[in-house]
């Protein structure tokens, strides 16, 4: 009777535990849905992207380029990168159809060459042309990719947030978790710290300046990626953010890209 | 005559883009391309007693417009080449002068263009658009502009693109006091073609393409005189370049699994001699952030077949990529033909210079192996033309 009793109640206390769990999995996703909500219906959308490298000693480098995005509904968003400087990989380009079930795909255009290359979309977590972001961190982040829990309120840097966890379920991910900020006020993300494969917090993420735009979505001005084992910062600035350009499937296909300068 | 013909149509496509360009129907100009220094440096003498020292200069500016609504757009790219030992190796060539008219079911691109086909690294079986500057650099991947008309329709079905190629442009061969030389003169100048209308013959050409996930496909055909020419004996070290009329079928195909694409490119030629098949397959892989630093090395190996020749040679490459502020890479890999014994290795390491320039530098040695079968080497007369390159580039623009 004694060892029933014993079971019954560890039950209870699993199937208790296992409820609380549930319930952070379900809060935490609630909240990232809400954050979400930013970048359901945009459309499309153009903006120019100057990054700006600084390095241990603060010697500063700058990346120009011109991003062009198209939200899909029911799959992953579509996007073309066109670099235009430093002046030797003017006119590359890099076009990802995102999937919110399985990997992205992704191509390359060398236009020294002429070449469209299709690459494995697994090479997106290495440093984007020498910054300290990823092109994992520069793409899409669908709510789909990630699992959600909920972890704590949390006041940081003056501002009130939930912060959850959430863990890429695509196996070829950079990282191993990523905790986020998310102001309880207006549902944006203002932090994230990302953990790598050995569960190191390796890269600290910040967001500022964010503006509304067609009364309706939000997007920040700034994005600002620390690494912490390296001490090499790159800021990212979003520059002439415009919407409803009048993008379609049809500039972001092979052809497109070709013919992206 | 040839090129006589060749710089006419040139000419008029350039007058009649400039009215295109004048009546300011474009409403982006811009301006870039490059210039370079280039000095390579041989370990030995040529087998025919050519210099050990050489440079080059190249200037290669790009003109491009575009239309408001970025439907029109139009590009000029001369490429100007200049070599201290080598009159063979000066070039002037229109890489690009194209006109590209964007409609809504259709893609038509009109004058002087480059355009590549295929999928694998080390060699390119399938591309056959455009002419090879043979004598710009060892890999061959430098290309000759061609004249065409190509109308490209992207559906539902995949991308079919269409060419008309307008007259031929003949392949660059290293000159008598050029490096890198056959054993034998090649006579530029009194190149023979199978085809009655010599080099002013229209090929064509058609590819479909399509993407599937993960699978990327393509199938291409080829009618018209063979870039690949053959040799017919003048005298005993005096060759002249004959270029028959070919069919060629190609197919590409690339498959993603994980991290690894697999390739394949495989052609079938008649029209030289017997048809042949011939075909490279193989892998690229890359390991990003190698021993948690934030350097990625690729890898890349592929196999050849070619039904005229008893064995291929297999291609091994490293890619090693530093992902600094500088784009620092170093290029490495080992060719090597089981038959005739030999092995072709090269490194090249480049790295960007402040925003405006880069630097690279490349070395390739030959070794001719041991097996002294009597079988033809692929490398036989270049064993003395182990050498270092060195590259300076200038990128124009602001």
């Amino acid at each position: 009777m004694k060892n029933l009793n014993k079971i019954f109640f560890s039950a209870l206390f699993f199937f208790f535990l296992n409820f609380i769990h549930s319930e952070e999995i379900n809060r935490g996703l609630e909240i990232a849905l809400k954050a979400d909500d930013s970048f359901s219906g945009y459309g499309d959308s153009k903006t120019n992207l100057k990054m700006m490298l600084k390095d241990r000693k603060g010697l500063v480098t700058e990346r120009v380029m011109e991003m062009k995005l198209l939200e899909v509904p029911e799959d992953g968003d579509k996007s073309l990168i066109v670099f235009d400087s430093p002046r030797d990989v003017r006119g590359v380009a890099v076009l990802s159809h995102a999937h919110k079930v399985g990997s992205d795909e992704q191509w390359l255009y060398l236009p020294a060459l002429k070449r469209v290359k299709r690459v494995a979309s697994k090479n997106r977590t290495g440093p984007f042309l020498g910054s300290e972001f990823s092109l994992e961190d520069l793409s899409f982040q669908e709510v789909e990719k990630y699992s959600y829990e909920y972890l704590r309120d949390e006041n940081i840097d003056g501002k009130e947030s939930h912060v959850i966890k959430r863990i890429p379920l695509d196996p070829y991910s950079g990282y191993t978790k990523q905790i986020v900020w998310i102001s309880k006020s207006n549902s944006l993300i203002h932090q994230i710290h990302h953990f790598d494969r050995k569960s190191f917090h390796v890269k600290t993420q910040t967001f500022s300046g964010y503006k509304k735009y067609l009364n309706k979505f939000w997007r920040p001005g700034e994005i600002h990626m620390i690494n912490h084992q390296t001490n090499k910062t790159t800021t990212l600035f979003f520059q002439d953010m415009a919407f409803n350009t009048g993008l379609s499937d049809k500039d972001f296909t092979q052809n497109s890209l070709k013919r992206s300068k | 005559m040839v090129s006589s013909f060749y710089r006419d149509t040139t000419k008029a496509f350039l007058v009649i883009s400039l009215i295109f360009i004048s009546s300011s129907l474009f409403s982006k100009v811009e301006k870039y391309g490059e210039v370079s220094f280039e000095n390579r440096t041989f370990s030995e003498k040529g087998l025919f007693g050519q210099d050990k020292d050489h440079f080059s200069f190249t200037l290669s500016p790009e003109f491009y417009f575009e239309s408001e609504d970025q439907k029109t757009s139009f590009t000029f790219k001369p490429k100007i080449r200049r070599d201290s030992l080598d009159d063979e190796r000066n070039l002037f060539d229109i890489q690009d002068l194209s006109l590209i008219k964007v409609k809504n079911s259709y893609e038509i691109r009109i004058g002087i263009r480059r355009d590549f086909w295929g999928v694998t690294e080390t060699v390119h079986r399938v591309d056959i658009i455009n002419q090879t500057d043979q004598v710009e650099s060892f890999d061959g991947e430098d290309k000759l502009g061609q004249p065409m008309i190509n109308l490209s329709l992207e559906r539902d079905w995949g991308v079919l693109d269409i060419y008309a190629l307008l007259g031929f442009r003949e392949r660059t061969f290293a000159g008598e006091k050029g490096r890198l030389r056959a054993p034998f003169l090649i006579d530029t100048n009194s190149a023979m073609y199978e085809s009655s209308a010599e080099n002013l013959r229209t090929d064509f050409a058609f590819r479909w393409s399509q993407s599937y996930r993960d699978l990327e496909l393509a199938l291409s055909h080829f009618s018209g005189t063979s870039r690949e020419p053959e040799f017919i004996n003048k005298s005993i070290s005096l060759k002249i370049p004959y270029y028959g009329v070919i069919e060629q079928t190609g197919l590409e195909a690339l498959y993603i699994v994980g991290g690894l694409a697999l390739k394949l490119e495989a052609i079938s030629r008649s029209g030289q001699g017997d048809r042949f098949s011939a075909a490279t397959a193989g892998f690229e892989y890359t390991q990003v952030g190698i021993l948690s630093s934030r350097l990625d090395l690729g890898w890349i190996m592929e196999f050849n077949y070619d039904d005229r020749y008893q064995e291929s040679p297999l291609a091994l490459g490293t890619r090693l990529t530093f992902n600094d502020m500088y784009d620092s890479q170093i290029l490495s890999g080992v060719m090597r033909n089981e038959e005739t014994g030999e092995t072709n290795v090269f490194v090249e390491a480049s790295r960007r210079v402040r925003n405006c320039c880069r630097l690279s530098f490349e070395s390739i040695y030959f070794n001719g192996g041991n097996n002294s079968n009597s079988i033809q080497k692929m490398f036989e007369y270049l064993k003395q033309d182990d050498f270092v390159r060195f590259e300076f580039i200038y990128y124009l623009g602001n």
